[in-house]
């Protein structure tokens, strides 16, 4: 299968549950890359050996040192990131890297400077953008098939409450888990977000409650276009992980419903019975990280900037920051501009 | 069986309506009606005394029951001469836009010791009755989350707007009482958004027709509503309710249930059109309801009090909209 066609080396950094998974992607489904090399600090031998990949380390610069690697896929703990990023750039890869690039805006930015300075790609692992239904209502909003967009609802619930060792890393919900659907909103309005307002509430687990952070969330939305959106959000729905999506606009609604496995209706003595929706996002969302990677690869073989890069992972901060904010204050807050007109810049 | 005498009050279109299910109703009969500008001839045909004047009925003996379905301004007046009169009532909503007024009416209420039957009768659809039975029997476990989506098929005109109250308390009112409904809470604190989004006259008569408000409860469970003055596929009336074992869902219903298969595509039928016809059977069941509580001598399912709170809700939540920032509800 390989070795006929011209492909691109890629270097993985970070083999968790989501490393493992990006790089089996591109083992078995991505033909143009070819993973030559993996390093995580507790690096499954046997698994990396399964999938063929030459270099195993536990030491992230056999990954960053390698000038035959082109591209890395970071995957490592959050925390480590930003510093990753800037390590890639420097080593002049191209650089696909999981969300959050960061919990503030300060590490963001500095990743996006350093992969501008050194003229690399950076994309951020917004998988729902690649999702088939996510991005067919995006299409359809764009062209106009619901009319002028009025508002745009979002349901991302989990099936499972995380570890509270996850909690305590995770940067809290808004930013651990809310930040997808502030990009969805972003990615499905082509408008950016101007106002938020989010209520909290620990009812899942106390020990969330007591590590600091909230597991079921309801923030509200104002963009600059005019429309009004919901997301809601809890960490624990007992049938599944629930993935839902309307927009409603002038001219109508449309709506993407639970994905499940099987299309199946059982109408029984209870009732009328379907499946489940998918438990995991790796299930929900598996072709979508296929072909976000997919995606990246084909980027930096044409040499295309990236559709989903280090300042929409910005913006979403910017939201996930403001709903913070707005919750410990319990008052809308307003976003940020942009970036505030130069000085005199403006004509009159 | 000992029949329960009615009158009723007012003859537009939701008076009619509950005139017509009362005469089909066994064990009820509709004495008289009253309204300024009804049509004698009507009424009199289907063996129902007609008056131009209210307080015949409010006047008459033999009526045990009184509907209130006049204009909103006069709801509170005629709740009260009804109930000074040992009338039971059953008033349509609001009781009044001035919470003020609603605690002087529920005064009168008391005093006369009357049943007092306030027509949120969403609470009365069958299918939102089996969402609150899901909460009720545990199904869900603990509520979480209350969704309520509610948008009218077109926007009312711009003149009704203006003395509508605002459409916190017109339209709005219906899905904060849903909630307190669903979630068997009271609501704490409202946040909401509004904005001019369907029709700019609504906007220059000083309203809103879009909005989005979130609710905390006293549970600890959060809500949050939708509303448009327009959806051009028809009513969109769905709720949600969330919980720790779960969650229980109300779609919209459809005229009928069909799905036509061609080459350009699968079309299912749009949600029935308006109110009259989604909610059809809820008047039925509220008004079957309130006579079996003057009947077996009960509470009425809907009191004075889940009026007075709807009203206090979308007063926080225009106050929350006009200074943008949450408003605790007054207590009742």
């Amino acid at each position: 299968m390989d070795g006929h066609m011209n492909q691109t080396t890629v270097g993985v950094i970070g083999a968790g549950r989501i490393g493992k998974m990006h790089t089996e992607n591109l083992v078995h489904h991505i033909r143009e890359a070819e993973v030559k090399a993996v390093a995580s600090p507790h690096l499954d031998e046997g698994w990396a050996k399964g999938l063929g990949i030459p270099v195993r380390s536990t030491d992230n610069s056999v990954v960053l040192d390698d000038t035959e690697i082109e591209a890395i896929v970071i995957t490592a703990s959050s925390g480590q990131h930003s510093e990753l990023i800037r390590q890639a750039a420097a080593a002049g890869k191209h650089i696909f890297c999981e969300k959050p690039v960061g919990f503030d805006e300060g590490p963001i930015e500095e990743a996006i400077a350093a992969a501008k300075g050194a003229g690399v790609q950076l994309q951020v692992g917004f998988n729902r953008r690649f999702d088939p239904d996510v991005r067919s209502l995006a299409e359809s909003v764009r062209d106009g098939e619901v009319g002028e967009l009025h508002g745009l609802r979002v349901i991302n619930r989990d099936p499972s409450a995380p570890p509270i060792d996850f909690v305590l890393r995770s940067g809290g919900m808004f930013f651990d888990f809310a930040i997808h659907d502030f990009d969805t909103i972003r990615f499905l309005s082509n408008s950016e977000i101007e106002e938020v307002f989010a209520a909290g509430a620990v009812l899942v687990d106390p020990e969330i409650g007591n590590a600091g952070d909230i597991d079921t969330a309801i923030i509200t939305l104002r963009l600059a276009n005019g429309a009004l959106c919901v997301i809601d959000n809890s960490r624990q729905a007992r049938y599944g992980y629930d993935q839902r999506f309307e927009a409603f606009g002038s001219k109508g609604n449309q709506v993407v419903d639970n994905t499940r496995p099987t299309i199946k209706e059982s109408f029984l003595e209870g009732g009328v019975y379907t499946d489940l929706p998918p438990n995991t996002f790796v299930e929900r969302y598996r072709d979508a990280f296929i072909a976000e990677l997919e995606a990246f690869v084909k980027c930096v073989r044409e040499k295309r900037p990236v559709s989903v890069s280090a300042d929409d992972a910005l913006a979403a901060v910017k939201a996930a920051k403001a709903a913070k904010k707005s919750m410990d204050e319990n008052r809308p807050v307003k976003l940020d501009a942009a970036a505030p007109p130069a000085e005199g810049g403006s004509s009159r | 069986m000992n029949k329960i005498t009615v009158g009723v009050v007012g003859a537009g279109r939701i008076g009619k309506l509950h005139a017509d299910n009362l005469l089909a109703m066994p064990d009820v009969r509709l004495k008289s009606i009253a309204d300024p500008y009804l049509i004698p001839d009507e009424w009199s045909s289907r063996g129902i005394v007609p008056t131009l004047d209210p307080s015949d009925v409010f006047n008459d003996g033999e009526i045990e029951a009184v509907l209130v379905c006049s204009p909103t301004p006069t709801h509170a007046e005629f709740t009260e001469i009804a109930a000074r009169a040992g009338k039971h009532v059953f008033c349509e909503k609001p009781i009044a836009l001035d919470p003020d007024r609603v605690r002087e009416t529920l005064d009168v209420v008391e005093k006369a010791g009357i049943k007092l039957q306030v027509g949120f009768n969403r609470r009365f659809d069958p299918t939102f009755a089996r969402v609150r039975q899901a909460v009720v029997d545990g199904e869900i476990g603990d509520v979480h989350l209350v969704k309520v989506i509610a948008r009218d098929p077109s926007p009312p005109p711009p003149e009704y707007v203006a003395d509508s109250g605002g459409m916190f308390l017109d339209m709005t009112i219906h899905d904060f009482d849903m909630v307190r409904f669903l979630s068997g809470s009271e609501v704490e604190e409202v946040q909401a958004f509004g904005a001019v989004l369907v029709d700019p006259a609504i906007g220059e008569a000083g309203d809103i027709d879009t909005a989005v408000v979130t609710l905390k409860l006293a549970n600890g469970a959060l809500a949050v509503i939708e509303n448009s003055r327009k959806a051009v596929f028809g009513y969109d009336q769905r709720l949600e309710v969330f919980g720790s074992e779960g969650g229980v869902e109300a779609y919209n219903e459809s005229p009928c249930q069909v799905r036509l298969r061609t080459a350009d595509g699968i079309r299912a039928e749009n949600p029935l059109f308006f109110f009259l016809e989604r909610y059809q059977r809820s008047f039925v069941v509220e008004l079957e309801a309130f006579v079996a509580s003057i009947r077996e001598d009960r509470e009425p399912p809907v009191g004075g009090c889940d009026g007075l709170m709807s009203v206090l809700i979308g007063l926080a939540a225009a106050q929350s909209m006009a200074e943008n920032r949450p408003v605790k509800v007054e207590a009742p």
